[in-house]
């Protein structure tokens, strides 16, 4: 309340001093400006930083944790585990994954995830970081082809990842053997790629095997070269004897397939991405020549071929000219109506393609290639000729056979029967079966011989020995009586040449004389060896004067 | 009667008592400090804060307040997400005082501001003390919002054992520790005297009958 002396009172107070009118924008609201700026900019931050919604399918969610396992490529973040969800049929997990912005490009049908954990294989320990940090999800991004948000992750780490560069090539072989994904790829025994895959064809006929060759050995692989497995340890009994294959350690553990390619296959072209090879079962199998043409002969033996099998060789002088094909029972041609081993072989005439003709007289080229045009004519001939097929033993280990075939001018003559489905070669028994058919031989002369006879002989030559004996018994008495007369005779002898030597005989004399020098004479050596061993100068300067 | 009536005011440096002209700036003639009846602006710059403190609460609340990083696993919490998981284990106390700490109080602080500057705009005259009250509270429970920036600084200081655990304040902190500060500037520039401005008016018109 206002009272009237009041305001006189404050009459006497002073004015405040009025400032200039300040004019202008109030500061003050710069602030929310700047908090929405701010709140606006890290609100565009994050939204700009969000990349597409994808999902992958994994068998199990092992080692994933929502909102903390990350998405990573050469190990940088790349996108956030978001949610983890079972698919509708519950068979698989669905990982809800927030990816960074700018991977769109980059999530394609060829992208491909895996889970990144510690796990032990044939290639060595992987993953031990993420004992600690936890397992996170690989991510191999790839610009090729259709765009997609929906993948189905890998349940094992693919072998090669595009930081790799090489070629990938098919194998065809089959059987697996011991090929192992990541198993390694050789090439003169250097570890230079890796199987990648194997699956069966589609039909059950071969399998499938893919192999990735690093860059810059894959240069190396011709359409030419040949791959073969090196897993294991190969032991091959054949005519040629025991034979040990390995390649390596890693290899024997794991397994492997190694390749080459022979010098006469080095101007091949070199192979594209998925060329498809043979994967042979070693590297004999591999270097051998592939045989694609054979002409096919019969070959009848009238004994056992126990020791033969498919696949021996056939040798002409020791120089591998086919293979046997097979062994089949036919009819017996000695035996009417029962059945004998027949063995069908392969003469290959590829193989002897390589041997160069030395003194070109003989045997021209030309004669050569017509024996490759027509080997079943060739053959005709030299069976007229004395050509036979025999059965050798190709190692007297194993007792493994094989087929010689070889000119025996001697030979009872016969011809090529080429009646049959195959034209047939005569043959000889081998060498061993000969042997026993002398013996035979033998054995059925002795039976023939008069054995009888032989006896009888014996027993006369028996009757005639015990006559000799009786006439030698009755001259003894006389025989004896001479004999003791000259005993006596010896006796006498005897004494007298024992009278001469003793002590006060002739020549006992003597001897005690000889004696008695020789005893005189070591006296003197004794005296001299003395003197010597006090004056050793005396042998040089001789006995001074006492 | 309000001194601003009778058009006096003392210096708030050295409390001298002057005649105020009704608006403008003016300062003491002895100690130069800048004079006012009211806050200059208290209205129009309460809310320029309170706007700017509602702006950062929303990143204060989406952003991690902190990201904890273990064994190369990184964890980061935003404040509500920090409570579920308090509550979720069974702390349910501490979840208590931390949600109330954090996210109520500075949401009830700026309702209550926001309250106060409306109905000081609208000239009300309703329930004055209570309203002078309530500016009180909000004035005296403002710092203690600050804790849990002090916690996130606390611990980024001092768990740094590189690959082991390092803990990094988030982008929420930030943001949070700027809604503490805003709402108490928005509270310091909040003139209370506003409240009861208008009763006077109301007062005064009925004076002549009385």
């Amino acid at each position: 309340m206002a009272t009237p002396n009041q305001p006189d009172d404050f009459d006497t107070v002073p004015d405040a001093v009025v400032d200039a009118e300040s004019k202008g924008f109030p500061v003050v609201w710069l602030l929310p400006l700047v908090a929405l700026l701010v709140g606006g900019w890290l609100f565009y931050k994050t939204e700009s930083e969000k990349g597409p919604e994808i999902t992958v399918t994994f068998n199990t969610a092992e080692g994933i944790e929502e909102g903390k396992t990350y998405v990573k490529f050469r190990d940088v973040n790349v996108g956030n585990v978001h949610t983890v969800d079972f698919t509708e049929d519950l068979k698989a997990v669905e990982l809800s994954i927030m990816m960074k912005a700018g991977s769109e490009e980059y999530l394609t049908e060829k992208s491909r995830f895996w889970v990144v954990k510690p796990r032990v294989g044939a290639g060595g320990v992987t993953g031990l970081g993420t004992l600690f940090s936890g397992a996170y999800i690989a991510f191999e991004p790839s610009s090729e082809g259709e765009s997609r948000k929906a993948f189905v992750g890998l349940e094992t780490p693919p072998i090669v990842t595009i930081d790799k560069q090489g070629t990938r090539f098919r194998l065809r072989a089959d059987e697996l053997g011991s090929v192992s994904i990541g198993a390694p790829v050789y090439f003169r025994q250097f570890d230079i790629g890796e199987i990648t895959d194997y699956k069966l064809a589609d039909d059950y006929s071969y399998v499938d095997i893919g192999v990735f060759i690093t860059a810059p050995y894959d240069k190396y692989v011709h359409t030419g070269t040949y791959f073969w497995n090196v897993g294991g340890v190969s032991l091959s009994m054949g005519a040629s004897g025991a034979k040990l294959e390995m390649e390596s350690l890693i290899a024997l553990m794991s397994g492997g397939v190694a390749f080459e390619t022979l010098p006469e296959f080095l101007d091949t072209p070199v192979a594209g991405e998925d060329t498809v090879f043979t994967l042979y079962e070693n590297r004999t199998k591999a270097l051998e020549r592939p045989i694609t043409e054979t002409a096919t002969f019969v070959l009848r033996f009238d004994g056992s071929i126990r020791g033969l099998s498919a696949g021996a060789p056939v040798e002409y002088r020791g120089i591998r000219v086919g293979t046997v094909k097979a062994i089949e029972l036919g009819a017996d041609p000695n035996n009417k109506g029962t059945v004998g081993p027949v063995v069908l072989i392969d003469i290959e005439p590829q193989r002897t393609m390589n041997y160069q003709d030395i003194d070109k007289s003989k045997a021209s080229e030309e004669e050569i290639s017509e024996f490759e045009k027509d080997p079943v004519a060739r053959i005709g001939m030299l069976v007229k000729r004395g050509l036979r097929a025999r059965l050798q033993t190709g190692s007297l280990i194993t007792g493994q056979l094989f087929v010689e075939v070889d000119i025996f001018p001697d030979a009872a003559p016969a011809v090529m029967v080429t009646g049959g489905q195959y034209p047939e070669i005569p043959t000889l028994p081998n060498s061993l079966e000969g042997i026993i058919a002398s013996v035979d031989r033998i054995l059925d002369k002795l039976e023939d011989a008069d054995l009888q006879g032989t006896l009888k002989n014996l027993n006369a030559l028996m009757v005639s020995t015990a006559g000799l004996a009786s006439t030698l018994e009755k001259g003894m008495p006389e025989l004896s009586a001479e004999l003791l007369a000259t005993l006596k005779t010896a006796h006498s002898a005897m004494a007298t040449l024992e009278a001469s030597t003793s002590a006060d005989g002739e020549i006992g004399i003597e001897l005690q004389a000889a004696l008695k020098e020789i005893s005189a004479a070591a006296r003197s050596l004794r005296v001299m060896a003395a003197y010597l061993e006090r004056h050793p100068e005396a042998l040089i300067k001789g006995k001074g004067t006492p | 009667m309000r001194a601003r009536d009778a058009g006096l005011a003392s210096c708030h440096t050295c409390g001298l008592l002057l005649h105020l002209p009704a608006s403008g700036h003016t300062h003491c003639p002895r100690c130069k400090s800048p004079m006012h009846l009211r806050k200059p602006n208290s209205l129009s710059q309460t809310w320029a804060l309170l706007i700017a403190a509602m702006v950062a609460y929303l990143p204060a609340n989406l952003y991690p307040v902190m990201t904890v990083v273990s064994f190369g696993k990184s964890q980061s919490d935003t404040i509500l997400s920090g409570v579920i998981y308090l509550f979720v284990h069974g702390d349910w106390p501490l979840a208590l005082i931390v949600f109330i700490a954090s996210v109520l109080v500075p949401l009830l602080k700026m309702v209550a501001l926001l309250y106060l500057l409306v109905t000081v705009q609208r000239k009300s005259h309703l329930r004055n003390q209570q309203r002078t009250r309530l500016y009180r509270v909000v004035e005296l429970v403002g710092r203690w919002s600050m804790v849990d920036i002090f916690v996130v600084a606390l611990l980024a200081a001092l768990v740094n054992v590189g690959a082991v655990a390092t803990i990094e304040p988030g982008a929420g902190a930030i943001a949070f520790s700027a809604v503490v500060i805003l709402t108490m500037f928005a509270a310091m520039n909040f003139d209370p005297r506003l409240i009861w401005d208008y009763e006077g008016e109301k007062n005064g018109n009925a004076e002549p009958a009385g």
